[in-house]
């Protein structure tokens, strides 16, 4: 059709064009929902309120302290409760860090060896520091950070 | 670019000439009742696109299959429109595929040569009605639980081995998640993988034999 705009459109050429526009927009109400659909779960904003850790008393200066702390969370359909572990750290008793214990290599979970005076990841040999940088292994950043604040003794940190 | 793809593909394939067999094939002058073959056919497809998306969040056990047919209905993004197609798609086949078939009969349209055309749609009736039957369960509700416990009660009236198929039927005494379990194995597997099956023989004599024409007032 597109190369004889003078030439007449036949009933075969008209019945073709036809066919695939209707097939075209029924294609397009079927297919194209489905792929929010499909996405949908994987762009859902996650909350971003404050998590109550726990007081700070127990936190010595420069020895990073393990905190866990069960969250609520909904996956789908599903309510489920995730424990969440964190290392906190102050060198001064003013200014904390919280640090995830997730490692930033492959996402093992990290543990502090006092005696080795390092974060170990059991998975690839990965060491970081007490304020989260990297010291040896595959890990390409140090352990990441939460947001977080001390009000009247408890530390909080930011969901997300 | 196109047509030389087409071409290449082609001179491999040969697929002009299965198209042109599918789709160039010589018809009689029919009617509107025709189509009903044909409406069936794509709203078996609607089905199984409808159905594959709904499998990517449906879980078949009784702790969550509810609560994820809620979640897809009403959480999801057009959560509502791939379930509402798929339900009312199921009526719709039963609704096609009898319409068909009572075309095909009130035409004469089963005989010789097209007996085995006949016999294959008739077993595709009973799989369309497979499907509704174990797909009715699979929302686990109060409507689809108390159905299948009458649907399979009244299997259980079968003389002599009623009581069999009805167990075979529940996978046990009554109705519970190994119900629900075998139920969606049947609807997703079992009845698709003889759908397909069906469908391509019924298909394939379709083609290789025709279809008739329209009945003459003396016939």
């Amino acid at each position: 059709m597109d190369n004889s705009e003078d030439k007449q459109l036949s009933r075969r050429n008209f019945m073709k064009v036809a066919i695939a526009s209707i097939g075209g927009v029924i294609g397009a109400v079927l297919g194209l929902p489905a792929i929010p659909y499909i996405m949908g779960p994987a762009l859902q904003k996650e909350s971003d309120d404050w998590i109550q850790l726990g007081s700070i008393s127990k936190v010595e200066l420069d020895i990073p302290t393990l905190f866990k702390k069960t969250i609520e969370t909904q996956t789908g359909w599903i309510d489920t409760e995730e424990e969440i572990l964190v290392y906190v750290l102050t060198s001064n008793g003013q200014d904390y860090i919280v640090m995830s214990n997730v490692c930033t290599h492959l996402a093992c979970r990290v543990r502090w060896i006092p005696e080795k005076d390092s974060f170990f990841c059991p998975c690839h040999n990965g060491v970081f520091a007490k304020d989260g940088a990297v010291v040896a292994g595959p890990p390409p950043r140090p352990l990441d950070r939460f947001e977080s604040k001390v009000e009247d003794g408890v530390i909080f940190i930011k969901r997300g | 670019m196109l047509i030389k793809i087409g071409d290449w593909l082609d001179e491999r394939f040969s697929w002009r000439e299965v198209w042109a067999a599918i789709f160039e094939r010589k018809v009689p002058h029919v009617n509107w009742f025709y189509t009903l073959g044909s409406a069936t056919l794509f709203v078996a497809i609607n089905q199984a696109v409808t159905g594959i998306l709904l499998t990517l969040y449906y879980v078949p056990t009784p702790d969550h299959a509810y609560d994820s047919v809620v979640y897809i209905t009403t959480q999801l993004p057009f959560g509502w429109l791939i379930r509402g197609l798929h339900h009312w798609g199921a009526s719709a086949m039963v609704i096609l595929t009898v319409l068909h078939l009572l075309r095909v009969f009130y035409f004469g349209a089963y005989k010789y040569p097209r007996e085995a055309t006949w016999i294959s749609g008739v077993i595709l009736l009973l799989v369309v009605i497979g499907f509704g039957f174990t797909g009715y369960l699979l929302p686990w509700d109060q409507k689809s639980f108390w159905a299948t416990t009458v649907g399979t009660q009244i299997a259980g009236l079968a003389p002599f081995v009623g009581d069999w198929i009805l167990r075979i039927a529940r996978g046990g005494r009554d109705i519970s998640a190994v119900t629900l379990a075998r139920f969606f194995g049947t609807h997703i597997w079992v009845l698709p993988a003889t759908l397909a099956a069906l469908v391509g023989i019924h298909l394939y004599l379709v083609i290789r034999i025709g279809i008739t024409a329209v009945p003459k007032k003396d016939e």
